[in-house]
């Protein structure tokens, strides 16, 4: 009967105990999902920001030579959408969408076959490639003792068909 | 005999304590998971719309169509969506916002009930030569 009188209640001491550890869990996990949407919107922002930029062809270069070659200001057109997007989920940013977009390693390839200086691909058709670091907050991850700034690296290509 | 009805009791007690803990928090995972999942379902079908919007200059019948369609295919009820396509006719080189906002009916046993608000925005251009 000692035995028994010893473990009493001893189930709901160890859940209690627990209990902060397992709220912590619970936090950070909540704090990876909206960590993965923000991953998401960032990843979507440049690739609509690129698709945009692509989709301006040179008119008067396809009716001479019938060959696609992008606008003169493709690169411009993706970085001033990339900012445009990143500017509807300016909450989940840690720095300002102008400033992230003004950063952004942006190049256009206007016409085709083109290698990629930064990532060494090789492009068969006009290219706009857009590569950024977007720092989002992680408030949570911070109170947990780790970074509360966590960065997305990105990386979007478009080509026209 | 008194002893063990004693701890038998007891053990009911425990179970319920520990239940009115564990329960809000599996509940909390699932419920929270599951916003995060219709979140970025939704953030995906508003970039879809806003894409098409852009093809066709703005809003109409089809990219309303592809959207309902899209957030129905998510498991979202489209009929309980704000859907708002700004401007609603683009021309050339112009751009053009969807955006959608449903709400989220969030149960926690034990906890609270509340509704969470969902929105999505995704910004294109028009490439309609008018």
């Amino acid at each position: 009967m000692n035995a028994l009188r010893d473990d009493r209640a001893s189930a709901a001491v160890t859940t209690v105990v627990l209990l902060p550890l397992l709220l912590t869990v619970l936090a950070a996990v909540l704090q990876l999902g909206a960590l993965r949407v923000a991953a998401a919107r960032v990843r979507a922002a440049a690739d609509l920001a690129t698709l945009v930029a692509v989709n301006d062809q040179d008119d008067a270069e396809l009716s001479r030579t019938g060959s696609l070659r992008l606008a003169g200001d493709a690169s411009d057109v993706a970085r001033e959408y990339f900012e445009r997007e990143l500017e509807l989920s300016e909450a989940l940013l840690a720095v300002s969408s102008s400033e992230i977009a003004a950063r952004a390693d942006i190049a256009a390839y206007p016409s085709a076959p083109s290698v990629d200086a930064r990532t060494g691909a090789r492009y068969q058709r006009p290219a706009v490639r857009l590569a950024a670091d977007v720092p989002v907050r992680t408030p949570i991850f911070g109170a947990l003792a780790f970074q509360p700034v966590t960065t997305i690296g990105v990386l979007a290509v478009s080509s026209p068909r | 005999m008194k002893a063990v009805g004693e701890e038998r009791g007891l053990a009911t007690l425990e179970m319920t304590l520990m239940i009115a803990i564990l329960v809000p928090l599996l509940f909390s995972i699932l419920e929270f998971g599951a916003a995060l999942e219709r979140w970025l379902a939704q953030d995906a079908a508003t970039v879809q719309a806003a894409r098409y919007a852009g093809e066709i200059g703005g809003d109409g019948a089809e990219v309303r169509g592809l959207l309902a369609e899209q957030l129905r295919a998510s498991g979202i009820d489209p009929g309980v969506a704000t859907i708002e396509i700004a401007p609603a006719r683009v021309g050339w080189r112009e751009p053009v916002r969807v955006s959608v906002s449903t709400e989220y009916r969030l149960a926690i046993p034990f906890l609270f009930t509340t509704t969470l608000p969902i929105r999505s925005s995704a910004i294109s251009r028009g490439e309609v030569n008018r």
